[in-house]
């Protein structure tokens, strides 16, 4: 079931139950064309800009990422090889800094820092639980200027199992390494990493048999039970103490955005049919789980659901162990590779493994049409982490590239070299700038990054 | 174990055990937090203390604290060099310090008391003073503790977590599905996912929670929704066998415990009929009888099978299946191949070889069950089941036109339980007019309960355990309804059952003899499982074991159904210390443990057959004692590939000592473990990472302890050696005791108990409470641990908690002005 070739297969995945109840659920958030093929309907307008950023953990074997040339005849090292087929819409960014990753005094905790703060440009407090803190970051800014506008404000995807237990980190709450999309400083966005779930989340579950009455008077039920559940919480809230009012509110908010995506999915018309067959739950293989994540967010943006994204391709600190491509040992350990050549070698081809998994995701971009381009040409995306070397934890010269060309604002076939001291946070309100979205200010940033 | 003395643990510094000259000191010990202080003279409130009170404080403290922090802590922290950024002269000032400094004193106690301080290389504290400084140091604490108000902290509003929200719809409307497997994990916070500061509300889950209250509803209402027929393949881990191996001779003749058998847990949506076909793979010997297999469901023996190999032996794509009956939920099945030697040329040696005379150079070993796939359901039972019809109407399900009066009833039964108190009538005229009104609508009475159903469902009243605040001043008591829900969301992780609620209805909650019974009752009940998987589960992390990587062409053994019989030990072994009301210290030093076939060829005892787990006396030879010996623990605390003293240690400080290191200081690069048993021995890796005296503060302390566990490899298994060098697995407390092997460390970590109760004192209050314990706690934790020395047993420590004011009380919002982030 691995998902291979130009095109998406139809009908490819595995019909699985598993855990699965085929209940139509939430059909009230689907249009009442769905189902029927239908053409995404934006044609007329001008096709929009999307937003994606891809993290990778653990830090980089840096030697082999960072071009020695600069400007525009330089030559890709051998973990950016695999971008070669998309050169022409890349931009190799060196020197860029993530400065709230480092200790400021709080000693260890590098790995989580550095999760929390790449997109916040935050220092996340120390905490092991109550009164978690980082900032916003860069992918919400934009969902909630620009989020509403397609049914989903925006998508947090990750692929590890976050049933994690305990710390994390030195003392930092695991929220912190599970999340790099933080919705406010208090606040982290658990990443979906079931595919499955991904997918009923994006195409809901249609079930044919359902009438579009029916369906037309279960929105309304839905809509009748949201709005009286919160009225309820509202009088609840006017009771209770500040701590508590502020769970209570954040009830609130949720409910409210679930009523107001109810009544847009009334307005919307119909996305086009996802041409796939609903996953069936977590492929075993790593490989075939993040081409799938990949692909449901590549659809995710063909049709228009949403045009923000983050997604981790593992947590800060993963001990994952890729016995597939010959590396049986653990990520973290492994990457406190202190110069031996042997575990730079091995780390190489983690980078590497992670680097050809995002090229398939370009690829998906690139054969998808949209108007008279590609969705590869209307994207920017994001590929870096907030470590380079992690045998010392450095939080500076990060890996960073950007590919797609932004519609049009964003030149690729580049290597840039930054400033000494530039925040990563300036190239995100760059960014942020070409889709569209205010933002004077994010985390640390010192300004934007011309660029 | 040596006799306990009543009373003698509670505040007995660690220096006292280590310097036995000093016992005659331990009768100065009798204080605890509520007994009177040994001091009479310092009985006053700490705020404004008598001047004479305060005088006297000033004595002791200029006899005995100052002087030895001045000799003993002073060359590093001192105003000028404030090592750690402690300066322990601005503290030495007067008693009062004491009282504005407490978080400071009470770090300089722990470090006193555990011996880390001063470190290994400065003379050691004469024993007499180290004993007067902490005992002095105690008793002011529990001084202040004693005068000062109660405080038992804010308790956030806390969100069901996944496992709650799946139990409180079982319990409310007997529907089993776990809907809380689709929503996002649920964070954690101090060490339990059950914290309420961290249980936030993220649009998603809002979504998820909309869905599954109508899933929940409608399948509680009108039974399961009849599903189409589909398909799901399990594909295991599977490794490429060692083929050189010699052929057992002993071998275990369900074939569950071999490496080519499949083991998996599906869990089934509904009761149906389903297909489980087994596809197989590798070869057979030329001339074997066929492979004769079998189909196991929960541990029985259900279906048997041949299959016969194609003419060159080959097995891959041949498949066996069958159908059968099966209840939902989750249930474990497996596939072995029964009597692998059976019918083999005599040439493997097998008990029962057949007559050939072919010998062909395929070892029995290269063929296996690769995988599972699981196609249904099939004759689905439809409607909705006799526990969802007990639950909704309390009687049978209403037959023709219901009275509005008979409305009213069934909903106002149904959100009594599902919000945990009474409710208003304004409430249940909310819920009946949904009724009413899909009733006008055209439809059934049914549909219109399912709405009211899913209306109580995505209730923040449902949602959340929402507990009012008193007014700012005094912490109140619970009301008895949110006593009985703190009760019940902490021994069962659900919902008050209909006897709790009752006594809450009924005001009976209000002695703590009432409320011992109920929880002695609770204790006993079924549901106190949930105390082992979501308690147990995380602190002694056997819960991660399902996502441990382990790097199995390196440990052949660890087979998917050696880590589920890992897991079912210590969840086996927890529930037993539950049933049977056995000692806590049980947890540290059990002399048994609860093993199932697999588990004792894994450990090494003989004498246990078949896949039932059953309690089974540890044996010397076996080198196993307590939990800290337990496979399941031995695996969480080790890397995929090999052992890692540091995380073994560290895990010990952390769940056993009460102790946990602090985190690694800033830019100081992790232990490096690569090279480990491949040029040097793990040992001296690490003594050359202990001669850096930055790494030498926390390494000195974890190392040694691990290093008791090193006979035990990456996957819990015994062994002799490490690569090439023999096992050394001498170490040490970081008190300076030492000890070989793993027996002799926990010999050495229970004699001193005061460090294991207030451990498990501490973690069962976090989990109780969902929130981080602070300084402020620390009194609630010594006298919860204080009640075990007279009454170790697990109910006791359970009561314990429950007593505690911060259990009891409702504390007032803390004020605006506390740092809490604020929504964006």
């Amino acid at each position: 079931m691995i998902l291979t070739g130009k095109h998406l297969s139809r009908r490819h995945f595995l019909r699985g139950v598993g855990t699965v109840i085929a209940l139509p659920v939430l059909d009230s958030m689907i249009p009442a064309g769905f189902g029927q093929v239908a053409k995404a309907a934006t044609a007329a307008a001008k096709a929009p800009t999307r937003l994606s950023f891809v993290y990778v953990p653990n830090g980089i074997v840096m030697n082999n990422w960072t071009p020695a040339a600069e400007g525009a005849d330089f030559v890709l090292p051998s973990i950016l090889q695999l971008l070669a087929p998309y050169r022409s819409q890349a931009t190799v960014i060196s020197g860029l800094i993530n400065h709230q990753a480092n200790a400021l005094g709080d000693g260890g905790g590098d790995h989580a820092r550095a999760g929390a703060s790449f997109l916040t440009g935050s220092h996340p407090k120390k905490t092991g639980g109550s009164d978690i803190h980082a900032g916003i970051s860069a992918d919400q800014v934009a969902a909630q200027q620009i989020g509403g506008a397609t049914r989903l404000p925006s998508l947090e995807i990750g692929l590890d199992d976050n049933r994690v237990v305990g710390h994390c980190d030195s003392g930092y709450s695991c929220a912190y390494t599970n999340s790099i999309s933080w919705r406010g400083p208090a606040t982290p966005l658990p990443p979906e990493s079931n595919p499955r779930l991904l997918f009923e989340r994006l195409f809901g579950d249609f079930d044919p048999s359902v009438s579009a009455e029916t369906r037309a008077r279960r929105a309304n039920d839905r809509k009748s039970i949201l709005d009286s559940a919160r009225e309820e919480a509202g009088r609840l809230a006017r009771d209770v103490g500040a701590a508590d009012r502020r769970k209570l509110d954040e009830y609130l908010t949720t409910v409210r955005e679930i009523e107001q995506r109810i009544e847009l999915a009334e307005k919307s018309p119909a996305p086009a049919d996802p041409g796939i067959d609903k996953p069936s739950g977590i492929p075993s293989d790593f490989g075939e789980h993040a081409r799938l994540l990949y692909d449901l967010q590549a659809l995710a943006f063909q049709a228009d659901l949403t045009r923000i994204a983050t997604m981790v391709i593992g947590r800060e600190g993963s001990v994952r162990t890729y016995e597939e491509i010959g590396v049986p040992d653990p990520h973290h350990p492994l990457s406190h590779h202190r110069g031996r050549a042997e575990a730079l070698e091995k780390l190489t081809k983690i980078n590497t493994y992670h680097m050809q998994l995002f090229a398939h995701f370009l690829e998906r971009l690139r054969t998808m049409k949209e108007g008279d381009g590609t969705l590869l040409d209307r994207s920017m995306v994001l590929y870096g982490c907030g470590i380079s070397d992690s045998d010392r934890h450095i939080h500076e010269n990060l890996p960073v590239v950007v590919a797609g060309g932004g519609n049009g604002t964003f030149a690729g076939n580049r290597h840039v070299r930054v400033k000494e001291n530039t925040p990563v946070t300036n190239l995100y309100l760059s960014l942020l700038d070409r889709m569209g979205v205010r933002a004077d200010v994010l985390g640390d940033s010192t300004g934007k990054l011309e660029i | 174990m040596p006799p306990l003395r009543p009373g003698t643990l509670l505040l007995v510094p660690l220096a006292l055990l280590l310097f036995p000259g000093c016992e005659s000191h331990s009768a100065a010990n009798g204080s605890s937090v509520q007994t009177a202080p040994a001091m009479a003279a310092t009985t006053a409130p700490a705020a404004q203390p008598p001047s004479a009170a305060v005088a006297a404080r000033d004595v002791g403290f200029a006899h005995t604290i100052r002087p030895f922090i001045t000799d003993n802590c002073f060359d590093c922290h001192d105003a000028a060099t404030q090592k750690a950024d402690l300066n322990l002269e601005a503290l030495a000032g007067d008693a009062q310090s004491v009282v504005r400094q407490r978080e400071k004193w009470e770090l300089v106690y722990d470090k006193l008391r555990h011996g880390e301080m001063p470190p290994k290389d400065q003379p050691r504290p004469d024993a007499g003073q180290l004993g007067a400084t902490t005992r002095w140091l105690a008793g002011e604490f529990d001084r202040q503790d004693a005068s000062a108000p109660p405080s038992v902290g804010h308790v956030a509003v806390r969100r069901l977590n996944r496992s709650e929200y799946d139990n409180t719809v079982r319990d409310l409307l007997g529907v089993d599905f776990h809907p809380g497997d689709d929503f996002p994990p649920d964070d954690s916070g101090y060490g339990f996912d059950n914290n309420g500061d961290v249980l936030s509300l993220s649009p998603l889950l809002m979504e998820k929670y909309l869905k599954a209250a109508e899933k929940v509803a409608r399948t509680a209402v009108f039974g399961v929704e009849p599903l189409k027929p589909s398909s799901y393949t399990h594909q295991p881990w599977y490794i490429d066998f060692d083929t050189t191996k010699a052929v057992k001779q002993d071998y275990d003749e369900t074939g569950l415990s071999m490496p080519y058998a499949l083991h998996v847990m599906h869990r089934f949506p509904v009761e149906a009929d389903y297909d489980l076909t087994s596809i197989h793979r590798g070869f057979m010997p030329v001339g074997a009888d066929p492979c004769h297999l079998g189909l196991w469901i929960d541990g029985k023996l259900v279906h048997e099978g041949y299959l016969t190999a194609r003419y060159d032996g080959e097995m891959n794509g041949l498949y066996d299946k069958f159908r059968v009956h099966l209840t939902a939920g989750e249930h474990w099945i497996a596939v072995s191949i029964l009597k692998i030697y059976d019918g083999l040329p005599p040439a493997y040696g097998g008990p029962h070889p057949n007559q050939s005379k072919e010998r062909v150079g395929k070892s029995p070993t290269e063929h296996f069950v690769s995988n599972l796939v699981v196609t249904g359901p099939y004759d689905q039972v439809t409607g909705p089941t006799a526990a969802s019809v007990a639950k909704l109407y309390r009687g049978q399900p209403p037959q023709g036109a219901v009275t509005p009066a008979r409305v009213r009833e069934i909903v106002s039964d149904l959100a009594h339980r599902a919000y945990r108190r009474p409710v208003t009538a304004a409430e249940v005229d909310e819920l009946a007019g949904f009724v009413a009104r899909v009733q006008r609508e055209g439809d059934s009475f049914e549909e219109g309960l399912c709405l009211a159903i899913e209306r109580m469902l995505i209730s923040s009243n449902f949602l959340f355990r929402l507990e009012r605040d008193p007014a700012p001043g005094a912490p109140r008591p619970l009301d008895p309804h949110e006593l009985a829900t703190r009760l019940s969301y902490f021994l069962w992780s659900s919902m008050p059952d209909d006897e709790l609620l009752r006594a809450a209805d009924e005001g009976r909650l209000s002695t703590p003899a009432a409320v011992e019974t109920q929880v002695r009752r609770m204790l006993q009940d079924p549901r106190a499982f949930a105390l082992v998987e979501n308690f147990g589960g995380q602190w002694l992390q056997f819960r991660a074991l399902e996502s441990h990587t382990v790097e199995r062409k390196a440990f052949q053994g660890y087979t998917d159904y050696t880590r589920m019989s890992m897991q079912r030990e210590t969840e086996e072994f927890f529930r037993y210390i539950i049933r049977e009301d056995r000692s806590v210290f049980d947890f540290v030093d059990a002399d048994y443990t609860f093993l199932n076939e697999r588990l004792a060829d894994y450990y090494g005892i003989p004498g246990v057959k078949g896949t039932e787990f059953r309690k089974v006396a540890l044996p010397p030879e076996s080198h196993r004692q307590g939990v800290i010996t337990q496979a399941s623990v031995l695996t969480v605390s080790s890397y995929a590939n090999r052992t890692s003293p540091v995380i073994r240690g560290k895990w010990i400080l952390e769940n056993i000592l009460n102790a946990p290191p602090p985190p690694p200081p800033p830019n100081v690069p992790s232990l490096k473990e690569e090279e480990i048993g491949v040029s040097k021995s793990m040992r001296e890796q690490l003594e050359a990472h202990r001669a850096n005296p930055v790494c030498a503060s926390c390494h000195a302390r974890m190392d040694p302890l691990g290093f008791g566990l090193e006979n035990f490899d990456a996957v819990g298994a015994w062994r002799e050696k490490i690569g090439t060098f023999p096992v050394d697995a001498t170490g040490s407390l970081p008190d300076g005791r030492t000890f070989t092997g793993p027996v002799q460390l926990v010999s050495t970590l229970k004699v001193d108990k005061s460090d294991f109760a207030e451990c498990i004192a501490d973690k069962l209050l976090t989990y109780a409470l969902g929130r981080g314990l602070t300084f402020a706690d620390r009194g609630a934790v010594r006298h919860i641990s204080s009640q075990l020395s007279a009454d170790d047993r697990f109910s006791r420590l359970v009561l314990a908690v429950v007593n505690t004011p911060q259990f009891q009380l409702r504390a007032p919002a803390p004020s605006p002005a506390a740092p809490v982030a604020s929504a964006p």
